[in-house]
């Protein structure tokens, strides 16, 4: 009896999980499919990829395509290069900023520290571009529209308050015992930072540098109001797929967006066992 | 009857302590505000008297405090300190030097009395530097536009003679405002901290300490304030950007900034609260859809956090129940749909639902099913009266519900993944000693999942769920690239005043704002737009701020 109930609720969990399998990957595998095949029609790409049948001359295209004869570089290419400057300054501003914060709040005396974070919760709370108004008309007014280095400052400060946190939680939980002694010593605060904190705090710092390197890339809502004529990726992307756009190319997104998607996967996955970060910084806040 | 009586009685009692506590919230949010003007005066109040007092009692030191007051840094100079003096005084003079180079005082004697004004001479606005010019254009947004007479000539776009001829342009004249009265804040919080700190330095040189080097000045700063200076940059950054594109989409909801306004030609106004009453009632079209977007947006924001948390439970507790083996393969697989990025599944899935080339209306047109699928959905309401061929899954007006009931689904095919390793982790963190007790107490395996995992896992997510409603309730992606806010609105339901930044059925607030502001074309309404974030800022601060103040571990000191 027993033996026969747990082959049913077996059954019926691995079908489950096989349901779940099944609708986790159809899209996934329909856009390797689409990218790899040499329909012109989305509408014909096969469900089941045809691995004989492929062919790369959607990705010939991707990297070939010029909407300008004058351009130097294909679109997809500059717009990776224009994403790729937005995303580095991002990551470097927002690592050196965001861990100075963080390194503010755990170890050093402070007035005012409940207030300010508190305040620095409450800028979390409301997402950058809820003053995208403001953003173009003052890049407007002061003509840094299609500026990426400018473009990236927003996502610094917009980064800022939820990585303070994460770096707070991280640092909260490493012994004050080091830097004591090395105050104790006569160590001056730059050093006890560059020579103690820094190295402690340096896997907080890799992850935040991940996270703030992947952001720009798919972000598509700041750069397509301040960056009309300098396109990011993400621009890009939107603008194959557009019905309302010339030319409208669903299989060059395709291709475009498998191309831009594996590597980012890649790094998820691994990234995987750190979700429990946004719980650390979740457990600050309750 | 006497059960009836009772129940009244109590239903009454009810009634009595629901009143009750109303009235003290009431009365409590008046205290709150008498309390608050009672400090506010004393504040003034003490403020004076202090002053009265440093004047009376040390009337030298005051003095030095009065100097810094009317030339800041003089009184660092009385004090002999050098090294503070040209910093304050270098502070003062750039903000003095910039104003003047950017000025056309010289040339104003010599013009005014060539070209008097017949009615008003807007002295600033001709001749003022960056600062008086600032301050003029931010309260007045400009006052002459083309065509304009002025001085005894014709006010024009531009002009290479004389400046004073070219138009105003009340978009550059707000921002220029905007950012000129920033720095004068900064200006000013300058000006306080110097008159303190020359009456501070006095008070202490008199009471017989002596004055401070150079040097051991600036090593007890770079000690002391470590902390202050090491939080200066990421300050800036968000006062830039943060902070003041908040202020100034403020301001822009006080105006009548909309595409229509063509700049040179009109000026942009400053209009108080219109806008606001308009949303809020003053014209009822605006208040019913303002509502029906909020309604669906909360709506939205709730389930799709809700279902996503639940769904992610499952798969977590499925892949960790004993029957299961290859736990991480199985893991590894569901985790993809999180690991695409969500504006590449976006948009990928609002091709699968694509009317005409979509992979599911080619799956059903392939096995036939199409019709039976039709039926079926108009049998549960989600399709509405349309008629034969392909399913319109996001574009028919009459198939609302559908296209809301998709944006559900795909936010849940995106989203569970994350909620399932989360919850997987907080799973593996519960001792196992807590399912040891209830085993050998005979709890079966549904009392240990209600008494023990479930409160477990809510406990330690709670956080979690909490952020997700926040992050879902802006979610602009899920709704733009996924349906881009349609099915449109039939023409007939959209009132006049609506024509053009209408939403579509599925735009939430956000979503909404941006077709607002800037996919309206000639229709654009800034001002609106500008409106609704602030209404959003507030929904979302009020919602934040009563979830913070619950949380007691958030104020612990480190």
């Amino acid at each position: 009896m027993m033996k026969l109930k747990n082959l049913i609720a077996k059954t019926l969990l691995y079908t489950w999980l096989l349901i779940s399998v099944v609708i986790a990957l159809v899209p996934i595998i329909w856009m390797v499919s689409a990218a790899f095949s040499d329909v012109r029609r989305l509408g014909d790409v096969p469900i089941i990829p045809r691995v004989r049948e492929w062919s790369l001359a959607n990705f010939k295209e991707v990297f070939t395509y010029r909407s300008g004869t004058a351009q130097l570089l294909p679109d997809y290419i500059g717009s990776f290069l224009v994403t790729l400057l937005v995303a580095v300054v991002t990551t470097v501003l927002v690592v050196m900023l965001s861990s100075l914060v963080g390194f503010a709040f755990t170890r050093y005396r402070f007035q005012a520290k409940k207030p300010s974070l508190l305040f620095i919760m409450g800028l979390q709370m409301f997402p950058s571009f809820m003053g995208m108004i403001a953003l173009f008309l003052i890049f407007r007014v002061f003509g840094w529209l299609n500026n990426p280095i400018f473009l990236s400052f927003i996502y610094v400060a917009g980064a800022i308050p939820f990585n303070t946190f994460i770096v707070r939680g991280f640092m909260r939980n490493v012994p004050k015992t080091l830097d004591e002694a090395a105050f104790i010593d006569g160590a001056t605060n730059l050093q006890v930072m560059i020579k103690i904190i820094v190295p402690l705090a340096a896997p907080i710092m890799g992850f935040i540098a991940v996270n703030a390197f992947m952001g720009p890339w798919l972000d598509y809502i700041l750069p397509s109001i301040l960056m009309p004529n300098n396109e990011t990726v993400a621009m890009w992307l939107f603008r194959m797929n557009d019905p309302d756009s010339t030319p409208h190319r669903p299989m060059l997104f395709m291709t475009g967006a498998l191309f831009l998607a594996v590597p980012i996967m890649i790094v998820q996955v691994y990234m995987q066992k750190y979700v429990t970060y946004g719980l650390t910084a979740g457990a600050e806040k309750g | 009857m006497d059960s009836l009586k009772k129940l009244v009685n109590l239903l009454l009692g009810y009634f009595r302590i629901f009143i009750t506590y109303l009235l003290t919230k009431v009365q409590g949010f008046f205290l709150g505000i008498y309390r608050f003007s009672r400090k506010l005066s004393s504040l003034i109040k003490t403020f004076f008297v202090s002053l009265y007092r440093a004047a009376k009692n040390h009337p030298g030191s005051f003095k030095k405090g009065l100097s810094s007051f009317f030339l800041m840094g003089l009184g660092q100079f009385r004090n002999r300190q050098w090294y503070k003096g040209i910093p304050f005084l270098g502070i003062f003079l750039i903000f003095i030097i910039a104003e003047f180079v950017s000025s056309d005082y010289i040339y104003a004697p010599s013009e005014i009395s060539r070209y008097p004004a017949e009615d008003t001479l807007y002295f600033f606005r001709d001749y003022g530097g960056i600062i008086t010019r600032g301050v003029w254009g931010f309260f007045t947004l400009g006052a002459l536009t083309r065509g304009d007479v002025y001085r005894g000539h014709i006010v024009d776009t531009q002009d290479f003679a004389y400046s004073w001829l070219e138009a105003d342009n009340s978009r550059t004249l707000m921002g220029e405002g905007v950012i000129v009265i920033v720095l004068l804040a900064v200006l000013m919080a300058f000006w306080i901290i110097s008159i303190r700190d020359a009456y501070k330095t006095d008070l202490k040189v008199r009471s017989g300490m002596e004055i401070e080097r150079f040097k051991d000045w600036i090593r007890r700063v770079w000690d002391q304030y470590f902390a202050y200076i090491i939080v200066v940059p990421a300050g800036i950054a968000i006062l830039m950007f943060t902070l003041i594109p908040f202020f100034f989409s403020f301001l822009v909801s006080f105006t009548n900034y909309d595409a229509r306004i063509s700049l040179q030609s009109d000026l942009i106004q400053w209009h108080g609260f219109t806008t606001f009453a308009n949303i809020f009632g003053a014209d009822p079209a605006w208040r019913d859809f303002f509502l029906k977007v909020l309604r669906w947006t909360v709506f939205y924001a709730v389930v799709s956090s809700v279902t996503v948390y639940v769904l992610g439970f499952i798969q977590a507790l499925i892949i960790e129940s004993k029957h299961i083996r290859f736990k991480k393969a199985w893991r590894l697989i569901l985790i993809l749909p999180w690991a695409v990025p969500g504006m590449i599944s976006l948009l990928v899935f609002s091709n699968i639902f694509g009317a005409d080339h979509g992979l599911m209306n080619r799956l059903l047109a392939d096995t036939g099913l199409t019709d039976q699928v039709r039926s079926v959905l108009q049998f549960v309401g989600l399709v509405g009266r349309e008629g034969v061929g392909n399913i319109q899954w996001f574009t028919h007006p009459d198939n609302a519900n559908l296209a809301r009931f998709l944006i559900l689904m795909v936010n849940l095919w995106m989203g569970f993944p994350y909620f399932m390793l989360l919850i997987t982790g907080v799973l593996g963190a519960i001792p196992g000693n807590l399912y040891e007790a209830a085993d050998i107490d005979g709890g079966s395996a549904f009392q240990k999942f209600r008494y023990i995992t479930l409160p477990w896992v809510i406990r330690a997510t709670a956080p979690v769920i909490i952020t997700t409603f926040t992050f879902n309730f802006n979610n602009f992606g899920a709704i733009f690239f996924l349906t881009g806010g349609g099915p449109r609105y039939w023409r007939d339901d959209i009132p006049a005043t609506l024509t053009g930044i209408a939403p579509g059925q599925t735009d939430i607030l956000i979503s909404w704002i941006y077709r607002m502001a800037f996919l309206s074309g000639d229709h654009d309404a800034y001002n609106l737009a500008a409106a609704y974030s602030v209404l959003v800022f507030f929904l979302v601060a009020t919602f934040a701020i009563y979830y913070l103040a619950k949380l007691k571990t958030f104020w612990e000191e480190d």
